[in-house]
């Protein structure tokens, strides 16, 4: 994958341009672990204010303050806490944090510490999707380099702060990116969403107070803490702060992972990120955050700006940062299909709109493929999905509801003409 | 003494405990709720989705099973939004439910029923195949489940989990294959508190189902006399006899619960071979004789009789009342203890039901309650005695039993009064006589805890009677 010319001017790729950078030496030759070294100077509480400040949001998708969560998070230092890294990265369109820790480990790593030691938690985990595989050794290795250094274990640099970190591989289940889900799956129970409140930050692993956040605002904090909240301010608009990677697949001409300052437009990440369409196509549709964000229509693609408030505003969700982009050969039927099919097979079963509805919504794509479908059922995906949403413990029913609403919104021609259409044998 | 809150529910003005549970404050107030998943005796869940309320501040519904009371809360499950909502999930539930009411032993009594009247769309937009799943599973201790009526609320993984602590019970697979699996077969001595919990018909009792239609019956409040515990329980009757027990919520003696032994408490009431009449041994067969002609044959000899702890303390009193200035000798026979004193959750060793008011009585009356005092009446009986022996209710262990019964043989008349079956053992007596089993009587029983326990009156059978002097209308003859 080639990285843009600018990544390096920016917080998370910073790095990725050095060769062999995820090796420990080379990575702190090229400055990394020093500001972890001078975060061990400052008070935590200082440190939780510059997050606060940097106005860094949860990349994981919900893009909820990082900054605020943490002020949730007990402040008594010797209570027995929990640091949990979600990389169960499985939200189909999404590898951004695989890319990021595959390249480079040590900035999640650095980022985690000294999280660590603003929020006082004795022991760290990444929880890293299954099939991530090369990517759990990757870390796995970085993690025994920081231990040789003394970066992590027990009395780190002489500090008196011990902290180990593991790194735990899921089993496959989308389910376990959601942070209850994770903690569950984690305790080693079925990966099933826990009802809230309780919080994690109250009452999260084994009932004690776990802070769960995404790889990517972690590999954010050294960057915000080596040069302050107001240079990461520089980039985005006032809500949506900072930079962040997207994850860029369908029909462009260079698919890959990105770093560009929030609110970049969405039309130049496609067309000077990305190299334009694929074969000179039409664009027909974005999926801008994820599958189970609402589509965009091609006008909408072109004139939105990819941060959390533009998306919104547009309608959809600028999620985990997984732009699909879809051109005209492609069937909207076809991707709703292919969408639904995923979520029905990921619900984890629990809640009972989540559990049938997920179902039901697939089963209208079954009975068209028999050739049973009519024009009506599309009025039936909607006001299934309608009933499904804000239902739910975790927000699975809305993920597979949202997409399905927003493709009837912007696509509903092209759906009645698909489920009545003739079956090819 | 906790602290009472006040909050609004439908713009009805209730109270509840600060903190408790905002369900089970509507619930105890009368207000309908619809839920599945919840109960007050296990943990929350909050899966089934039914119990939805909006708060006015809170921007989105929430279930109520998982929120608490504090002051001034104002919620409402009746506005437009949440009853859409609670229609919308019970389709849900509906969906793939195989809907076979007409076999089904939980119709009259189903959540599902029940909900669809208040929240049914009647409209069935479901023309797709339904999910099929294995049905009429035996998973043991007198429980079937039917997986495909099963709304997965996981009542019963958490019974299992939380209450036996066995995890027989746990939820295979996820989404709508997700179904309700037996890792062994039940084990717990609880199991039919499972088929209680079901709030459909997904776990039915092998004992009762097929056997009656839940709207024929009628249920009668009493209280189990398996063993000293006391548990509340109804009885479901009709005239043709009693079809099953369940417990009732007591707070102080059973909570929600109550053991499997206990289920069992109400057979020999409408069993084929209880004694309807007073009968004679005519070699060891019983022939209907008049009480009159047994009467006459006891006169003169000296009375003996041995009671046992079934009775009630009303039935006690009675009888120590008529055999005043007697000279008649009473003892007591205890049953001995079966199993560990106590499980941990209610079944106790001890069975006597009323031993507490029977020593009562007997101390109070003068006599000897203790073994001592047993073996003493036991070791005087001549030829010139006529022997009343009431036999116990319940009789765990039949050789223990019959221990006591050698010791009778030399008495000239031996009679057994009896509640229940006519038993092998009752060959040794001369005469047997009915007498009201516990749900032929009203009157009290005293717990372990020494607490008064009701036992109520629900249909008789037979010529049996509900006259709590019948033991004592044999003293003066």
């Amino acid at each position: 994958m080639k990285e843009t010319a600018n990544n390096k001017d920016y917080a998370l790729l910073s790095y990725h341009h050095i060769p062999g950078v995820h090796n420990l030496e080379i990575f702190e030759r090229a400055g990394g672990y020093e500001t972890m070294k001078a975060c061990f100077e400052k008070d935590p509480e200082a440190i939780k204010e510059e997050v606060k400040l940097s106005g860094l949001r949860g990349r994981g998708g919900a893009g909820f303050a990082t900054g605020v969560k943490w002020g949730f998070f007990t402040k008594d230092r010797k209570a027995q806490k929990y640091l949990l890294c979600n990389a169960d990265e499985s939200e189909p369109g999404t590898f951004k944090d695989r890319y990021l820790v595959e390249k480079n480990p040590h900035i999640l790593i650095e980022g985690m510490i000294i999280s660590a030691w603003a929020l006082a938690t004795q022991k760290g985990y990444i929880y890293i999707r299954g099939e991530f595989y090369q990517q759990a050794v990757i870390l796995e290795r970085a993690i025994k380099e920081a231990y040789a250094k003394g970066y992590l274990g027990k009395n780190i640099l002489g500090k008196g702060f011990d902290f180990d970190l593991y790194v735990h591989r899921g089993a496959g289940a989308y389910i376990c990116g959601e942070e209850t889900g994770m903690i569950s799956s984690l305790e080693g129970k079925k990966g099933q969403p826990k009802l809230k409140p309780p919080f994690p930050a109250i009452k999260g692993y084994r009932g004690l107070p776990t802070m769960v956040n995404n790889v990517e605002s972690l590999a954010a904090i050294p960057w915000i803490m080596k040069f302050g909240a107001a240079a990461y301010k520089q980039w985005g608009t006032e809500k949506s702060p900072g930079t962040k990677l997207f994850s860029i697949s369908g029909d462009v001409n260079k698919p890959g992972v990105i770093e560009v300052p929030l609110s970049t437009s969405l039309k130049d990440i496609i067309e000077i990120h990305c190299g334009g369409m694929r074969n000179g196509n039409k664009l027909k549709a974005v999926i801008p955050g994820g599958s189970s964000a609402p589509v965009f229509n091609a006008e909408d693609a072109y004139t939105v700006k990819m941060d959390y408030e533009d998306v919104a505003a547009k309608g959809s969700m600028l999620g985990s940062g997984a732009i699909i982009v879809l051109d005209e050969t492609r069937n909207m039927g076809d991707v709703l299909k292919w969408t639904l099919e995923f979520y029905h097979h990921e619900s984890c079963g629990q809640c009972t709109p989540c559990r049938e509805g997920t179902g039901w919504l697939e089963s209208v794509f079954k009975r068209r493929d028999k050739g049973l479908a009519h024009k009506a059922d599309i009025d039936l995906l909607d006001r299934t999905a309608n009933s499904m949403r804000g239902q739910t413990i975790c927000a699975l029913a809305d993920a597979a509801a949202m997409p399905t609403q927003g493709m009837i919104k912007v696509f509903r021609q092209e759906l009645e003409a698909y489920v009545v259409a003739p079956i090819k044998k | 003494m906790t602290e009472k809150v006040n909050l609004k529910w439908n713009g009805q003005d209730i109270q509840a405990e600060k903190g408790s549970n905002l369900l089970k404050a509507a619930l105890d107030n009368g207000i309908e709720v619809a839920h599945y998943c919840y109960h007050a005796g296990l943990s929350i869940a909050g899966v089934c989705r039914m119990c939805m309320v909006e708060q006015d501040g809170v921007p989105r519904s929430f279930p109520s099973c998982n929120a608490t009371c504090s002051e001034g809360m104002v919620v409402r499950n009746d506005t437009p939004k949440i009853k859409a909502a609670v229609e919308s999930t019970l389709q849900f539930h509906l969906l793939n439910h195989p809907l076979d009411c007409p076999v089904c032993d939980q119709a009259g009594e189903c959540g599902l029923q029940d909900y669809y009247m208040t929240h049914g769309k009647y409209d069935s937009q479901m023309i797709d195949k339904k999910v099929h799943k294995e049905k009429v599973q035996d998973i043991g201790k007198n429980v079937m489940l039917d997986a495909e009526r099963c709304i997965l609320c996981s009542r019963c993984t958490r019974f299992t989990e939380e209450v036996t602590k066995t995890n027989e019970l746990g939820i295979l697979n996820r989404g709508d294959h997700a179904e309700i699996t037996v890792n062994e077969n039940l084990k717990n001595d609880y199991a039919q508190n499972l088929v209680d919990i079901c709030p459909v018909g997904a776990l039915t009792s092998k004992d009762f189902r097929f056997k009656q239609r839940v709207w024929f019956l009628k249920e009668v409040p009493t209280t189990c006399i398996g063993c000293e515990t006391g548990c509340s329980v109804k009885v479901s009757q009709n005239k043709n006899g009693s079809y099953r027990v369940k417990p009732v919520y007591d707070h102080d003696v059973n909570g929600h619960w109550m053991c499997d032994d206990g289920r069992n408490i109400y057979k020999h009431v409408s069993s084929p071979t209880r004694l309807s009449n007073a009968s004679e041994n005519i070699n060891n067969l019983f022939v209907p004789v008049d009480e009159l002609g047994v009467q006459a044959k006891v006169r003169g000899l000296k009375a003996k009789y041995i009671l046992s702890t079934g009775l009630t303390v009303q039935e006690y009193a009675d009888f120590f009342s008529n055999i005043k200035g007697s000279k008649a000798e009473v003892a007591l026979y205890t049953l001995p203890s079966q199993g560990p004193e106590f499980d941990g959750i209610l079944r106790r060793g001890d069975k006597n039901a009323n031993l507490r008011g029977a020593k009562a009585a007997f101390e109070q009356a003068g006599f000897d309650s203790t073994q001592v005092g047993l073996d003493k009446v036991l070791n005087s009986i001549s030829s010139n005695d006529v022997v009343y022996v009431v036999i116990p209710e319940i009789l765990y262990n039949e050789d223990h039993f019959n221990t006591l019964i050698n010791k009778i043989l030399k008495a000239a008349v031996r009679i057994a009064l009896t509640p229940g079956e006519t038993l092998s053992t009752l060959r040794a007596f001369n005469y047997l006589l009915p007498v009201p089993s516990f749900l032929e009587k009203n009157g009290e029983i005293i717990n372990f805890q020494g607490s008064k326990r009701k036992l109520t009156a629900g249909l008789s059978y037979g010529e049996t009677s509900k006259d709590v002097s019948y033991y004592g209308k044999w003293v003066n003859v």
